[in-house]
């Protein structure tokens, strides 16, 4: 199963992406292990400087901006 | 700011003392924002946060440096990112220029930006608006940021 992450700082960008990942799998009939980090030092260990960011099985996809749902699906083809 | 413990954090009074120390601040707000109020001290840089990772090599890594932002969350997310790649002598200035201008530091511009209606509210000390925002203790979770 994929693991999905999204760091941000519960700003609405990184709500609107973490909502994107739930919209993206479902449209896919997708599961996975879908994780919001929203704790400032978990996030410092990604080495995060802007949010959100978007990670799937540990590989940094999209950061400082919104993942959309498209791209997103096209990700975890 | 949130609790963490990988960057150690220092109040703007604080920061007063180190800026005596010779320390460097490093501003990471964007150059729009520096355009519109920036702190009025000797030793500073701008290195936006949307340009951090290619610029962050310029910061000295044998000098003292305060990492500064409009109220500390950008500032302390680019001070993480620097104890990651061996910088040792990095520490946040927690609440920012707008705790900074509360406390009438110099600023060169137009402190309406931060401050708005509140001219009031303490660092270390008495505060007008509430607990929360006293810095040398817990800290707020955020917020007056521009998160992202």
């Amino acid at each position: 199963m994929k693991q999905i992450k999204v760091l941000g700082t519960g700003c609405p960008k990184c709500k609107t992406t973490y909502n994107n990942v739930l919209e993206a799998l479902k449209q896919l009939g997708m599961e996975a292990n879908v994780t919001k980090i929203e704790d400032i030092e978990e996030m410092m260990k990604y080495n995060v400087l802007t949010t959100p960011v978007l990670m799937i099985d540990d590989v940094m996809k999209v950061k400082g901006r919104i993942a959309q749902i498209d791209e997103i699906k096209e990700f975890l083809k | 700011m949130e609790n963490q413990t990988l960057v150690q954090e220092i109040c703007p009074t604080t920061t007063q003392q180190w800026i005596k120390n010779g320390a460097l601040l490093v501003d990471v707000r964007e150059k729009d924002e520096v355009a519109q109020l920036s702190y009025d001290v000797p030793n500073i840089i701008n290195i936006p946060l949307s340009v951090f990772e290619e610029h962050f090599t310029e910061i000295p890594k044998d000098k003292e440096v305060v990492m500064v932002c409009r109220s500390g969350a950008r500032s302390l997310r680019a001070a993480g990112f620097l104890v990651n790649h061996g910088y040792d002598k990095v520490v946040n200035m927690k609440h920012g220029l707008i705790r900074w201008a509360q406390k009438g530091f110099p600023t060169k511009g137009d402190t309406s930006v931060v401050l708005g209606n509140a001219q009031d509210s303490g660092c270390c000390g008495s505060t007008a608006n509430s607990a929360k925002q006293s810095c040398c203790d817990s800290s707020p979770k955020s917020e007056e940021s521009k998160c992202c």
